[in-house]
């Protein structure tokens, strides 16, 4: 047999796994062009890429909207499930117990998570389950055509219509509340800080919480918005800058910065660098991190970075105290009691 | 005056909270003990405490086990009630009443009263409890008027208090004081007594809901999410509790997750999640809880996840009469979530049929892809049944066309989520993290491949691939259970735990020389056994406790359309267990009517 030739030089990039970027892109979107949840597409396979992450370990969960479609746009070699409008965490939950292995990585929008699915979201943050829940927030409802919800802020103006006057829900002060263990917010144009960020959550362990500002640009991208693509560049208060050094990649041999700067080691090993830029933020300290949310709020800004994180408190995992595998993995055998235990049961019934 | 021996109907009628429930259990498991055929029904109200509760106790050598036609022996300790029972009572009544309640007599010449100072009795014992331990006064009273073998009431009292000392101590010394009361004060002047049974075969009495937890344990039950509600709340709880004993290691850690959920929705979301993982997941809960998983179960039917839902059903509509029985959720459980719907409904009619349909349930949604419901109700449920013992599944679990390793999933030419391999309309799945075959699944339109589609043959063929698939699970499913006089005169359809009461109605239509026959259906969708059973016999009666005839709706739309004629429906409900005389009478006039 002879020896095929070697190929052309133009190497294909790999990761930590020996797999090419490719193995990690989804389907064509179907999303308006330049729709910001196409962006945040983007760097979800980035960092699941960069992060070596096994594609197939990975579940894609969503519920429904415009931001729930996109599982179809990327980690094509995941299975996932579009569930139902605003159920994605209860469902998520169920898979976790059956099977506590994979990464889940949830995509939700501001409807599905702060309208209809606001319960789900709160009740998985407190059991604090493993999982990315990614809020693709835009202010607006894209599939039924530009109404309000509840996260449009105060002021703001959509393309058509009257300007917003209800108070809207700040799922990251929300989250903080709740005692959420990894919250953060970001914008869908700022590729590299919500890349660092996204692999940091999915190098937690609990509920890791990212509200990504994505604008809508076909329902609220005019200038009286503040979710547009503009309103947002100009009003972004970035608390730090944030670089993610993974586990594979011992933090030893990273540069050090000029300046002050944070680590934050995560579960898996990894770490995230905080470089502060704009003020000194302590993110272990929540009421840094709602002072934060409100000042901007005040002053009609967008705050971004890693807002609290809280590596303490024990995940759903350890709270349920299953064996040690998976359940997935508890042959059938195992699963259903001896013929003796029922037998045993029936004579103590009848004693 | 003749004796009445072991056929009669005891009331008593108490305030909830007040410990009555668990005197009541006493009495019914010393006559238990005696061999009588006997038993008992709780009629409380959905509150904590003070609100009336009756508890119905049936002896009857035939093994009548509805509520008789009418109280033969009315215990009054409750003056809530009070009057409303006295005036009920029928001539020849036994009336013991708790002589020390203020502003309360029993003045009727026509009934036999006995009146027993049952709180001051308690008193003796300990005033701090009195309230408690009058209940069990009565108790010995009824023992010491009814001849209640003392070793068997003893034995109840050790089993109510399992290894509580004091409790126990405390029970038969005021169990004495109302025998002994009776022996000093009360002469005896009514009819009924009795008398102990030989008993072929040993029994013991356990709840519905406990029977069916126990068998999703030998099911393989691994995620239990459940949100509480009357009246299934036991069954959750029955689970919890023998997961220690049954389902964990050394460690204490368990393979079966439990997950109280925040509502029903949610509880129905995990246990889809749980399925679409490739677990064994279910959810407990009642009609007002499936009425809120109904897009989930609809999510199930279409996206194909296996996923188990029990509903203990209770009275509805809308929050209804919360502690009370009916069969109302049949055509929601069948034709669940909007679009065009059919799942598969498992209805046990005894404790042995929960404890197997406990197991049976996943394999039935593994193999087929889909929601399974367990259809049981609060009289079946909350009360307790003789049972001989419960049978170890026969078969190993069948866990349905999972491909689980890449051999098997090579050997396929082409794959698809949704694609009818082997023309039974059940495709095959591969589990997320297998890294085989992964998609995207979804509630919206797909075609075999699993991929999103909005096109006209690809939706066509999808819902009739469904309706295939769920037809081949009729005769599948639990036959129905055909009880036939070769006469095949009437024959009558009933289901679930109407089975404790169709003897009776039996008997009763039989005196009128009618020749009557059973089918009881034990599955929807109807096994091809009940369209035989209908076509045997001259008419045929569909009886069920709800007002709108559910179970008939369904039958007559699947019929063919010769047989329609044949079917009438007899569908009452009050909220009562069901009582024979009201069906039976229900059942002749609608004879008559249809005679005519």
């Amino acid at each position: 047999m002879s020896e095929r030739p070697a190929r052309p030089a133009r190497a294909v990039k790999l990761n930590v796994l020996n797999e090419p970027k490719d193995s990690y892109t989804g389907g064509p979107s179907s999303l308006c062009p330049g729709c910001g949840h196409d962006q945040i597409s983007n760097v979800i396979i980035t960092a699941a890429w960069e992060n070596g992450i096994q594609p197939h370990r990975i579940a894609k969960m969503s519920g429904i909207g415009c931001s729930s479609k996109t599982p179809a746009y990327y980690l094509g070699q995941s299975h996932g499930f579009n569930t139902v409008h605003g159920r994605m965490p209860s469902v998520t939950t169920g898979a976790y117990a059956i099977n506590k292995d994979l990464l889940y990585l949830g995509v939700s929008g501001d409807g599905d998570s702060a309208s209809i699915g606001i319960g789900q979201l709160i009740h998985a943050i407190r059991r604090n389950m493993d999982m990315v829940y990614i809020v693709e927030n835009n202010g607006v409802y894209g599939l039924t055509k530009g109404q309000y919800s509840a996260t449009a802020d105060v002021g703001s103006k959509k393309k058509k219509g009257a300007t917003n006057e209800t108070q809207p829900i700040d799922l990251c002060a929300l989250a903080i509340n709740l005692g959420c263990t990894f919250v953060a917010r970001s914008f869908s144009g700022s590729k590299k800080q919500l890349a660092s960020l996204l692999k940091a959550a999915m190098s937690h362990k609990g509920f890791a919480l990212i509200d990504v500002i994505s604008p809508c640009v076909t329902f609220n991208n005019n200038d009286e918005s503040m979710r547009s693509y503009g309103y947002v560049k100009e009003n972004e208060i970035t608390l730090h800058m944030a670089d993610y050094i993974p586990h594979f990649n011992p933090v030893e041999e990273v540069d050090v910065p000029e300046g002050h700067f944070r680590d934050i080691t995560l579960h898996d090993g990894s770490t995230i660098r905080l470089e502060t830029i704009s003020e000194e933020h302590d993110p272990s300290n929540p009421m840094a991190a709602l002072s934060a949310l409100h000042d901007a709020e005040v002053n009609a800004k967008h705050v971004t970075g890693l807002l609290y994180f809280d590596a303490t408190k024990p995940s759903l995992a350890e709270d349920l105290n299953l064996v040690d595998a998976p359940l997935l993995e508890v042959p059938d055998e195992s699963l259903r009691p001896s013929k003796a235990s029922l037998e045993a049961l029936n004579a103590e019934f009848l004693a | 005056m003749d004796k009445i021996i072991n056929d009669f109907t005891i009331n008593i009628a108490t305030a909830n909270g007040t410990g009555s429930q668990s005197a009541n259990l006493i009495l019914l498991q010393s006559l238990f003990e005696m061999g009588v055929p006997v038993s008992g029904k709780n009629l409380f109200p959905s509150n904590i405490s003070g609100l009336p509760t009756w508890y119905i106790v049936r002896l009857s050598d035939k093994g009548y086990q509805a509520p008789g036609d009418r109280t033969h022996i009315q215990v009054l300790v409750n003056p809530a009630t009070w009057d409303e029972d006295l005036a009920a009572a029928e001539p020849g009544t036994v009336i013991i009443w708790n002589s020390d309640t203020k502003k309360k007599t029993v003045e009727r010449e026509d009934i036999f009263s006995y009146p027993v100072p049952m709180s001051s009795l308690a008193r003796k014992i300990n005033p701090k409890i009195a309230k408690l331990v009058t209940n069990i006064v009565y108790v010995g009273v009824l023992a010491e008027l009814l001849g209640i073998d003392q070793e068997c009431l003893e034995s109840a009292v050790a089993r109510q208090f399992k290894g509580k000392d004091s409790a126990i101590e405390l029970n038969i010394t005021a169990l004495g004081l109302g025998r002994d009361y009776c022996k000093e004060n009360l002469s005896k002047t009514d009819p009924y007594t009795t008398e102990s049974r030989e008993v072929d075969r040993p029994q013991f009495f356990i709840e519905g809901n406990e029977a069916a937890a126990l068998g999703a344990h030998y099911g393989g039950v691994q995620l239990l999410a459940w949100y509480p509600i009357t009246p299934s709340s036991s069954m959750a709880e029955s689970i919890i509790a023998y997961t220690p004993r049954l389902r964990s290691n050394d460690e204490g850690q368990a393979n079966c997750a439990v997950i109280q959920a925040e509502d029903e929705l949610a509880a129905a979301g995990m246990v889809l999640g749980a399925g679409w993982a490739g677990g064994r997941g279910m959810t407990a809960t009642s009609g007002p809880g499936i009425s809120l998983m109904q897009e989930f179960i609809g999510l199930a039917y279409f996206a194909e996840i296996p996923s188990v839902f029990w509903d203990v059903t209770r009275v509805g509509p809308s929050t209804g009469l919360p502690t009370r029985t009916q069969q109302s959720d049949i055509a929601m459980l069948y034709e669940g979530s909007h679009g065009d719907t059919q799942h598969i409904v498992l209805i046990p009619g005894t404790v042995e049929e929960c404890f197997e349909y406990g197991w049976r349930a996943f394999d039935y949604s593994e193999r087929f892809q889909t929601p399974v419901f367990g259809m049981s109700d609060l009289d079946l449920g909350m009360n307790r049944w003789a049972c001989e013992g419960f049978s170890y599944p026969d078969i190993p679990m069948d866990r349905g066309k999972v491909v689980r390793d890449q051999k098997t999933f090579d050997a396929f030419e082409i794959f698809g989520r949704y694609l009818d391999v082997d023309g039974d309309g059940i495709p095959y799945r591969t589990l997320p993290g297998s890294g085989m075959a992964p998609i995207l699944y979804r509630g919206t339109g797909h075609n075999p491949m699993g991929v999103y589609s909005e096109k006209p043959e690809d939706y066509f063929n999808l819902m009739k691939r469904l309706k295939y698939k769920i037809d081949g699970a009729r005769d599948e499913l639990p036959a129905p259970i055909l009880r036939e006089e070769s006469e095949c005169e009437v024959g009558i359809i009933f289901l679930g735990s109407m089975e404790n009461s169709i003897q009776e109605i039996d008997d009763i239509l039989e005196q009128t020389g009618m020749k009557v026959s059973q089918c009881r259906v034990r599955a929807l969708p109807f096994h091809s056994e009940v369209e035989g059973f209908i076509q045997r016999h001259e008419v045929v009666i569909v009886l069920e406790i709800n007002r709108d005839g559910q179970l008939y709706g369904i039958l007559r739309r699947e019929l063919p359309n010769d047989l329609v004629t044949k079917v009438h429906s007899v569908a009452y409900s009050d909220g009562m267990p069901p009582r024979a005389r009201i069906y039976a009478d229900l059942i002749q006039e609608k004879l008559e009517e249809v005679s005519q």
